[in-house]
């Protein structure tokens, strides 16, 4: 069912116009990799301070409210030109174990954010000047950092599987 | 004077052999390159738009630098490490890929413009203005990084 859609997709004109360039094909996949800087530098950053490791003198929300902003940008540009790349190579990516593992991660560290804004970080007001923050927001800074970076290897490791 | 030597000597190195010989050993060292791609890029990224208003901007973009030189220049660090080892498995072919020369006078360019004129901008952005020397100096450093990553990523299309 999944893999007719796959399929589907794989075989469309737009599909196969972006497989068959010379050019287009690469070009997506620079812009995917670049805004990788913007998604992942960005929260990498975020993480970092909630871990006490940089930016240790600025309050918590005077980074997150100012820097997830442009993490959004990113994300936007990373989803898009990722589902692009999808539509061309879908019936491949179907089964690509990089791709399937890739696709849970991405999962998960979208549930990591949801379950830290929704406890921790309601209470920030309490810690936000603090350069060690609490054990729960390190933890989760901790979780993101490492399926973040579990999702670039797992990225860069598709082509290695093709 | 050519390089030529250099590169041979690198390809013929007990690293470039083992690098050769091994199946993991490249795609490994990849991924950190790209792992520290994207802190490089980041700590770049908030400093450059937050020179232009983007971003960082309610606290001098001179003090968030300071605090971020640490990240930028151990990332920066680990990428040329893990560059050296990726190259000693194909110098050859880096030697004559255009791509892989663009990359390289671009690298040397922002590399030397991050540690004079655009450091000097910073160290003497205690305000949080935005005025047409700091925004001169985003957009410069975002051009030269952002053709550094563009002529990286064509070393593996060319």
């Amino acid at each position: 069912m999944l893999f007719t859609f796959c399929q589907w997709l794989y075989d469309s004109d737009i599909g196969t116009a972006i497989r068959e360039s010379i050019w287009i094909f690469p070009i997506i996949e620079t812009i995917h990799v670049l805004s990788l800087a913007l998604l992942v530098g960005t929260v990498a950053l975020v993480d970092l301070r909630l871990l006490g490791l940089i930016l240790k003198r600025q309050p918590v929300t005077n980074v997150t409210r100012q820097i997830l902003p442009l993490t959004w940008c990113g994300f936007a540009v990373c989803i898009g030109s990722g589902l692009l790349l999808f539509w061309a190579e879908a019936a491949k990516m179907y089964a690509n174990p990089a791709f399937r593992v890739k696709l849970v991660m991405l999962l998960l560290v979208g549930l990591n954010p949801l379950v830290f804004h929704t406890t921790i970080y309601r209470r920030v007001a309490a810690w936000n000047e603090d350069v060690i923050t609490p054990f729960r927001a390190r933890f989760a800074a901790f979780l993101s950092l490492t399926l973040w970076a579990g999702i670039v290897v797992a990225g860069r490791a598709i082509a290695y599987f093709h | 004077m050519s390089l030529l030597p250099v590169f041979q000597w690198l390809a013929h190195s007990a690293l470039g052999v083992l690098m050769q010989e091994s199946k993991w050993a490249f795609a490994i060292v990849e991924m950190v390159h790209l792992l520290a791609l994207a802190l490089l890029g980041g700590a770049v990224l908030i400093v450059d738009l937050g020179l232009l208003g983007l971003g960082l901007r309610r606290q001098p973009i001179g003090h968030i630098a300071r605090e971020l030189t640490p990240l930028f220049a151990s990332s920066l660090v680990v990428m040329a490490v893990s560059g050296v080892v990726l190259l000693s498995e194909e110098a050859l072919k880096c030697y004559y890929s255009p791509a892989f020369r663009a990359k390289m006078a671009l690298l040397l360019l922002a590399v030397l413009f991050s540690i004079t004129l655009h450091r000097s901008v910073i160290r003497s952005s205690i305000t949080t203005q935005v005025n047409w020397k700091r925004r001169a100096a985003a957009v410069i450093s975002l051009l030269l990084w952002l053709g550094v990553g563009l002529a990286g990523r064509a070393i593996g299309f060319l």
